[in-house]
């Protein structure tokens, strides 16, 4: 188990600058997640950590050692690959066993550990089967059991879920934790898909074209996002963000259909905001005190099982979108509605640079 | 409610036919060069036939118990085998460094240019690779005997002796086949995946370990085509040992093949040399049939 620093790591391939002065930490037996869209450069963060990548600039520690030029195989870390990457022309056991073998692990041991990977992630039936004979997930399982039998201090994991279907995702991320929590291992998992981040990571390392937008715990970076991308990214259905103008002065912010309270801690405004809430914390009915108060034409109501989901379209022809439980007859296409949100659960961002507001 | 009628759906005749009018011309042409060739051997070997002294005569087995009976047909098919026994491994160690050097070439166009010089000695043809094996190895003015002085050594009689000439030829050999190697064994490395390589180099930095467990199983198939190939391009070897030497100094150079033309062309005896024929193809067959069933497996 190690610790790991990325100090002002940047990539380039030629003029591309695919990370810029990265600094990152996890913690030893943390589950850190790097999340973000196609292209941010999780990747080649994860590859870098791997040793499969050399930074431009910057260095990679792991468990206080500086490792930006060790060679992969002397890191002590294993990889989940996207692609699994199992050795087609061996079976499950000796998928398992090589990098044991190659490290100098006796038979017994390799024996003994195969025997135990294989309970914990539930593949002794197919020891023997090569990988062409299994489906999605049992080579996920494999491709994780190979890792986990080699113990290595750092695990990384680059969109392990990707390839399987929705159904066993699901199943797979209540079992990595499982497993991560017996194991203890520090592990950095990439994905781009939001839920299975909030699910999964003890923290989440939110990035967007190669720089760190936010790094937080999963519930921090869903009510406290630290800018408009993070506040845009996590969530589903995403945070509605509504471009306001704030005329100096005032004490409230207002435009077509939205009148929101500004708390005086929050000093001089910007004058081109954004402000932010979460359709799921919005109630129907008229705004109270303090509260903010949207106003609009209910647009498309979209029946989604236990919710619907309500599209309203305010009178300067923005839309917000919000949950409500399902069976609540209140909501019927072409007639006005109004909602309140509760003061604690609006965000405001500088509309230029996207950054929170904060008090 | 009555049922639907349902009509039989009728293919079209000209639509079954298809397939035969795009494989029909291909087809024609390799009965034509391939098979009936082969049928006009085999159907010869069984006969008495001496171009320019009547017609052929039926003689049973009589050409092959002549040709395994024959003391020059078992020498050349001997030294065809020694011929192909020394320079196939050869070939397999050279192609087999080149692919695994241009495996590592970080440099595309480096790369790219090995790849280009690779198929000149392939596409050279084989009589202008006798004029310059016979230049090169000229006694007095060849270049190869200029080396040998540089380091001392005495020149050497590269056509006229025996022993020489067989060197000759296998160096030869070796230089115009090895790229073939190396092009199947390059082809067969790139199949390994790059995310099956990166898997193995965070597990070891061993070279040899790579290789072993991962390189080889993938270039299994390439190493037994290249075998396989090999050994039936090796025993049908004509075009360059007749362009340098035509079999000589004496019978120092016969391989099978000129043996063959040798018997059916200057002796003209066809039956005859049908027979060795027939003998020379079932010999190929039943190696390659060898090296693949011992070789092959289909494991990636």
């Amino acid at each position: 188990m190690a610790q790991i620093s990325i100090d002002g790591v940047t990539k380039r391939y030629g003029a591309t600058e695919v990370l810029k002065r990265l600094d990152l930490s996890v913690a030893e037996g943390e589950f850190m997640v790097l999340l973000g869209p196609s292209g941010c450069g999780k990747t080649t963060l994860l590859r870098m950590i791997a040793g499969l990548e050399t930074p431009s600039t910057g260095r990679i520690m792991i468990g206080g050692t500086d490792v930006t030029l060790t060679p992969p195989a002397k890191r002590d870390v294993g990889m989940v690959f996207q692609s699994y990457a199992l050795y087609p022309h061996m079976t499950v056991r000796e998928n398992i066993a090589l990098g044991l073998k190659l490290r100098g692990v006796t038979p017994t041991e390799i024996a003994s550990r195969i025997e135990r990977v294989a309970a914990l992630v539930q593949i002794a039936p197919y020891l023997e089967r090569k990988p062409k004979a299994l489906s999605g997930g049992q080579r996920q399982r494999v491709a994780l059991a190979r890792v986990i039998a080699r113990e290595p201090s750092v695990s990384l994991m680059d969109e392990p879920l990707s390839n399987i279907d929705a159904q066993l995702r699901t199943v797979m991320r209540a079992e990595l934790l499982r497993i991560h929590r017996k194991t203890g291992m520090t592990t950095i998992y990439v994905t781009h898909d939001q839920e299975e981040a909030m699910g999964l990571g003890d923290r989440i390392t939110v990035m967007n074209f190669g720089h760190v937008e936010q790094i937080g715990t999963p519930d921090e970076i869903y009510a406290h996002p630290a800018n408009a991308f993070v506040a845009r990214f996590i969530g589903a259905p995403r945070m509605n963000l509504i471009r306001l103008a704030h005329r100096p002065g005032a004490n409230a912010i207002e435009a077509a259909g939205i009148r929101a309270p500004v708390p005086a801690t929050l000093g001089t405004l910007p004058p081109d905001l954004f402000l932010g809430f979460r359709g799921e914390e919005a109630r129907p009915g008229a705004a109270h005190d303090g509260e903010a108060m949207i106003e609009g034409v209910v647009d498309v109501v979209e029946h989604l099982g236990a919710q619907i989901e309500v599209h309203l379209r305010l009178d300067d022809g923005e839309e917000a979108v919000f949950r409500r439980p399902r069976g609540e007859t209140i909501w019927r296409e072409g007639e006005r509605a109004s909602l309140a949100i509760p003061a604690a659960h609006l965000h405001l961002f500088n509309a230029e640079t996207g950054a929170a507001l904060r008090a | 409610m009555t049922e639907p009628t349902l009509h039989e759906v009728k293919v079209p005749r000209i639509r079954q036919w298809e397939p035969w009018f795009f494989v029909g011309p291909s087809l024609l042409l390799l009965l034509a060069v391939g098979l009936y060739p082969t049928v006009f051997v085999a159907y010869f070997s069984f006969h008495n036939w001496t171009m320019g002294m009547g017609p052929p005569v039926f003689n049973g087995f009589d050409n092959y118990i002549e040709t395994l009976t024959s003391s020059d047909f078992i020498s050349s098919i001997l030294r065809t085998f020694l011929f192909l026994i020394v320079t196939l491994p050869i070939e397999l160690c050279l192609g087999l460094s080149i692919a695994l050097a241009l495996d590592q070439t970080r440099n595309a166009w480096l790369r790219r240019l090995v790849q280009i010089l690779l198929v000149v000695p392939i596409a050279t043809t084989p009589s202008v690779v006798g004029m310059l094996v016979q230049l090169m190895f000229n006694t007095q003015l060849g270049v190869v005997n200029y080396g040998l002085h540089v380091l001392g050594i005495a020149p050497i009689d590269w056509l006229g002796n025996a022993h020489a000439a067989l060197g000759m030829v296998m160096m030869t050999q070796i230089w115009e086949w090895t790229p073939f190697v190396a092009l199947v064994l390059s082809a067969s490395l790139a199949t390994v995946p790059q995310d099956i390589e990166e898997a193995i180099t965070l597990e070891t930095e061993s070279f040899w370990a790579r290789f072993r467990y991962i390189k080889l199983p993938f270039l299994r198939p390439g190493l037994v085509a290249s075998i396989v190939f090999q050994t039936i391009f090796t025993i049908k070897t004509f075009d360059m040992i007749y362009s340098v030497e035509k079999g000589g100094p004496g019978d120092a150079t016969q391989m099978i093949a000129l043996h063959i033309e040798r018997i059916a062309f200057r002796g003209f005896d066809v039956g005859l040399a049908s027979a060795e024929s027939v003998l020379t193809l079932i010999v190929t067959i039943v190696l390659a049939q060898t090296v693949v069933s011992f070789l092959y497996k289909d494991e990636v």
